[in-house]
């Protein structure tokens, strides 16, 4: 257990979810074992003894984000509720428990919370996340959490502005030191067609590897493939895209066999993606900015209740469109693939952006980039002309 | 607190019928399905199967008649002929449903009659009525007989002459099976039990419901398992065939090997090019995983597609779906029968020919000739021949279509599993094989037995809701928990659910202890220790280390509260339970 707690550790570090140093883990084997930071690891041990679960993250999020969300979330409120679609489809809500909530008995308040859901925010320690099966799920829910944290947090202060002390000039700072430009500058990508197996797959293990590294999705999160011929070599379900060795399903087109059924519930979108397109390389990532300015309509007196599932239109931002759609079997795999021919990328609402290669990873790379750091601008814009550039101080 | 139930208790020896009260605190400390069977066995557990004041339990859980997906299910629970064991087994279909419906959570049969019957049950009241005349019909007679009365639970004539794999079978070919409770069923002559309840089942907060069912739709629909284009949706469980050929794991010729190069010949896409493979299932189910033929057959499921096929070196498609009717027809469990003949043609030096399949299961299930001693399960089968090491049991039962050299939380599994050689009860095969909820390292043990612990606990909770195990692919208890609070106006956590699973397996395996299961009765066959898979395409299938096999054993007893040897420390455990 202890491997694994260095490895996700790293990860969070790797990935700049978590502060450095501020990450405690626990797991239960038939033994109690506690790795990182020592006051959170003694918190998630105390947590994981109230629960039958074999694993516990608790880690101070590298944003302050979250503890904001709570901090500005009204006194009868008790559960943050991003309308993204990992949070809708997997987490469903986020409790909270705030900071006086926590003085008797912090790990039994928190326990009772996790009994329920998959992570919560702490106010004044940061998110706590259970992996009720293996350790590998606490990282990923940590993961979740701070990515619905995250997407929320920048609707919410485009929304309503920058209400707390500090908050404000946090935010800038975030702006101006903590937010380098997603870029596929110094990546070396395979130059298509690929046509040996082993060649697909390095291709595909590194590409998967870059999307992370790069920020344009959290490790878990995304798929990725490539079509050779009527083979479909596509990253499997719970994958994570930069640990992909091992993980890639070759599918054949006519669905002459079922070993697929362990690849991405993505596969349909793929497919009829590669159908549409005549591409050879897909890429599917959940940039944060892309999915929030997904979120952003300004359509006025549309009937349209539940936009992530029901929308029929097709916006544009920028030169992307941008569909409604819900994942795996959902509408996704019908709305992406005719419209993301001749822009080679679309995004999908409160989700992520697809992108395609026509010849290699490469073009669907710098898509992603493109659509992350145009969507980044447009934000930036509309936050400025909110509330003006030079602004700095707390509303 | 769960809503008031009511318990139908059936005394076939006198004749009588009365409906009581299941007290609350039951109700509150086991929910439903699997555990409230579990917990009304208490103090005859150790009767003999047949002995005629053995309960044979039919029992719905508190979601059923709900529009919570995936369940219209019920368990049935008794003690196994084939296994000895405390046994459940939980399936769908409409009775459960209609059972549900009379106004009934569970119905408990105890007694012999003297002469064959059947129980009817409407929401009127219930009768016992004269079964000489369907005595000796299969299962599609039977049911066909009994149409006017509702949803048929049957047993066929291998229930009927003590087959130890016997099946009960549902009417829309669902089987209560595995662990010979048709054998149960038939030793009190009792033929059939006719549901047709009429009655709605009140929702406490149908909002609750409704939007905990959005929730769980949405995981359906997000699961490649579920609702995926190659999923079980799509191409019933037979879309297991191909990756199961891929992990090179699919028992072949009695698990002398682990890949069948001919599979292929029976996989989703092959059984659906044969057979239309057309959507059927449950009552209200929404993932409809069963598949049925363009004639309306039922098609075969996995662990039957597997077992008469690479089990026996069988490819012929079409001889696999006879089997598997001959199965349904006489009421007999398809992995336990295909295991049986699988070691049996070991033992003689040839397995059977596609041709042999068919009569062979004729006599089985009619005990005639060769088919009195196949009748007993491959355990006793292979003991008869002086080849004990030849069947591939746990604790009798007969390992379905998954080998444990290919996954060492499912070989941790089979042996922990309180009604034996299961793949049902932990189910480790979603983590270590179909990545849900997240991927596990299937050639290690590191982590398992804390795993299959947790797993276990789970599992005995949705046994107790009754639910799918199928959903589960997608959804977990913390959507299931939102339902059953939406259904009873209670408020449910996951953390409660799992609580209950915990006081059910530990129940159970309390109960075996007292018929004397040990340690030993919790290991694998001897096979699995000593000679590898077959290993090939860069995937390495040794044999199980025996040392790191039984440590990780060791852990689960400790894990579970109990002591090294598997045994209870505390004598009274039972008297501290609700």
């Amino acid at each position: 257990m202890r491997d694994l707690i260095e490895k996700y550790a790293g990860k969070l570090a790797r990935d700049r979810s978590a502060a450095p140093g501020r990450i405690g883990f626990a797991a239960n084997d038939d033994a109690m074992v506690e790795g990182g930071a020592s006051d959170l690891s003694r918190l998630s041990s105390d947590v994981l003894s109230r629960l039958s679960c074999l694993g516990m993250l608790a880690a101070v999020p590298s944003l302050p984000f979250p503890e904001y969300l709570v901090r500005r979330a009204a006194a009868d409120v008790a559960a943050l509720v991003p309308l993204d679609t990992e949070t809708r489809t997997f987490l469903h809500d986020i409790p909270f428990v705030r900071k006086e909530e926590l003085r008797a008995d912090p790990a039994g308040r928190i326990a009772s919370l996790l009994s329920a859901r998959k992570g919560v925010v702490a106010e004044g320690i940061g998110i706590v996340a259970a992996g009720p099966v293996t350790l590998e799920q606490a990282y990923i829910h940590y993961s979740s959490v701070f990515h619905a944290c995250y997407v929320k947090y920048l609707l919410d202060a485009l929304r309503d502005g920058f209400r707390l002390p500090g908050e404000a000039e946090a935010f800038r700072a975030f702006r101006e030191e903590r937010l380098p430009a997603p870029s596929a500058e110094g990546l070396a990508f395979r130059p298509g067609p690929l046509g040996a197996p082993e060649e697909v797959l390095a291709e595909i293990r590194d590409v998967g590897r870059y999307t992370v590294e790069r920020g344009l999705v959290d490790s878990f999160f995304g798929n990725i493939s490539y079509r050779v011929g009527d083979t479909i070599y596509i990253s499997q379900t719970a994958a994570s895209l930069d640990e992909l060795s091992g993980c890639v399903d070759p599918v054949p087109m006519d669905n002459r066999s079922t070993a697929g059924i362990t690849a991405s519930s993505e596969l349909l979108a793929h497919r009829r993606i590669y159908e549409a397109t005549g591409a050879t390389a897909v890429l599917h990532g959940h940039p944060k900015f892309a999915v929030a300015m997904s979120m952003l309509c300004d359509e006025a007196g549309c009937p349209v209740k539940d936009c992530w599932k029901d929308c029929l239109r097709v916006r544009m931002l920028g030169d992307t469109p941008v569909v409604a759609g819900e994942i795996g079997a959902g509408g996704l795999a019908v709305r992406v693939p005719p419209v993301i021919g001749a822009p080679g990328k679309a995004i999908v609402y409160g989700h992520g952006v697809f992108a395609v290669g026509r010849d290699g990873f490469e073009e669907a790379f710098r898509s992603m980039v493109a659509v992350e750091n145009r969507c980044r601008e447009e934000y930036f814009r509309r936050l400025d002309a909110r509330r003006g550039p030079g602004q700095s101080k707390s509303e | 607190m769960l809503p008031r139930e009511n318990i139908l208790v059936v005394d076939l020896t006198s004749g009588r019928t009365r409906r009581e009260e299941i007290p609350p605190e039951l109700l509150h400390a086991y929910l439903g399905g699997r555990g409230l069977g579990v917990r009304l066995l208490r103090g005859r557990h150790t009767l003999p199967p047949y002995d005629p004041a053995m309960p044979l339990i039919f029992a719905t859980g508190p979601l059923c008649g709900t529009a919570a997906p995936t369940s219209a299910r019920l368990s049935v629970v008794s003690r196994s002929p084939l296994t000895g064991t405390v046994y459940d087994c939980s399936a769908g279909g409409r009775f459960a449903w209609r059972l549900r419906a009379s106004g009934l959570l569970a119905v408990l049969v105890e007694g012999r009659s003297p002469r064959p019957v059947a129980l009817a049950i409407t929401s009127a009241g219930e009768e016992i009525v004269p079964a000489d005349a369907l005595w000796g019909m299969e299962i599609g007679d039977t049911v066909r007989a009994l149409s006017s009365r509702g949803s048929v639970a049957a047993i066929g004539p291998a229930g009927e002459n003590g087959v130890l794999f016997a099946n009960v079978m549902m009417g829309e070919g669902n089987a209560v099976g595995r662990g010979g409770l048709g054998a149960v069923m038939g030793s009190k002559n009792l033929k059939a039990v006719a549901v047709d309840g009429d009655r709605r089942t009140p929702v406490a907060d149908r909002d609750r419901l409704d939007r905990a069912r959005a929730d769980a739709m949405r995981l359906f629909r997000a699961s490649p398992v579920i609702f995926g284009e190659l999923g079980i949706a799509a191409f019933g469980t037979p879309a297991l065939v191909d990756l199961m050929r891929q992990r090179r794991m699919a028992p072949t010729e009695n698990f002398r090997r682990t890949v069948f190069e001919e599979s292929s010949a029976y996989s989703g896409p092959a059984i659906r090019a044969a057979y239309g493979a057309r959507k059927d299932g449950c009552f209200g189910c929404p993932i409809q995983c069963k598949k049925s033929g363009t004639d309306g057959r039922h098609l075969p499921e996995y662990e039957t597609v597997s077992h008469f096929g690479a089990l026996n070196g069988i490819s012929d498609i079409h001889a696999i779906v006879r089997s598997n009717d001959v199965c349904n027809a006489t009421g007999m469990d398809t992995i336990s029968a295909a295991a049986t003949l699988s070691a049996w043609g070991e033992a003689r030096g040839r397995f059977p020919s596609p041709d042999e399949v068919v009569p062979l299961l004729r006599d089985i299930a009619a005990r005639r000739g060769e088919g009195g001693l196949l009748a007993e399960g491959s355990r006793r089968v292979a003991e008869a021949l002086g080849r004990p090491g030849l069947s591939m049991t746990v604790k009798s039962l007969e390992l379905p279509a998954y080998d444990p050299r290919g996954a060492y939380g499912m070989a941790l599994a089979y042996c922990t599993s309180n009604r034996g050689g299961c793949h049902l009860r932990a189910y480790p095969i979603s983590h270590e094989i179909l990545r849900k909820p997240v991927a596990s390292d299937r050639f290690s043990f590191s982590g398992k037995a804390r795993m299959i612990k947790i797993a276990e606990d789970v599992n005995a909770a949705i046994d107790s809701l009754v639910a799918c195990k199928f959903a589960f692919f997608g959804a977990s208890l913390e959507e299931y928990a939102e339902l059953l609070s939406g259904a009873t106006g209670g408020h449910h956590t996951p953390q409660d659910l799992k609580a209950i699973g915990e006081r059910v397996c530990l129940t159970e395996r309390f109960y075996n202890a007292e018929n004397g299961f040990a340690r030993a009765d919790d290991g694998l066959p001897e096979r699995f220790f000593t000679e590898p898979g077959s290993s090939g395409e860069g995937i390495e299938v040794p044999p199980i280390d025996r040392a790191r096999f039984e440590e990780e054993l060791t852990k689960y007893y400790r894990i579970r509260g109990l002591a090294d040897d598997g045994s209870f420390p505390d004598p009274a455990f039972l008297s501290g339970q609700p």
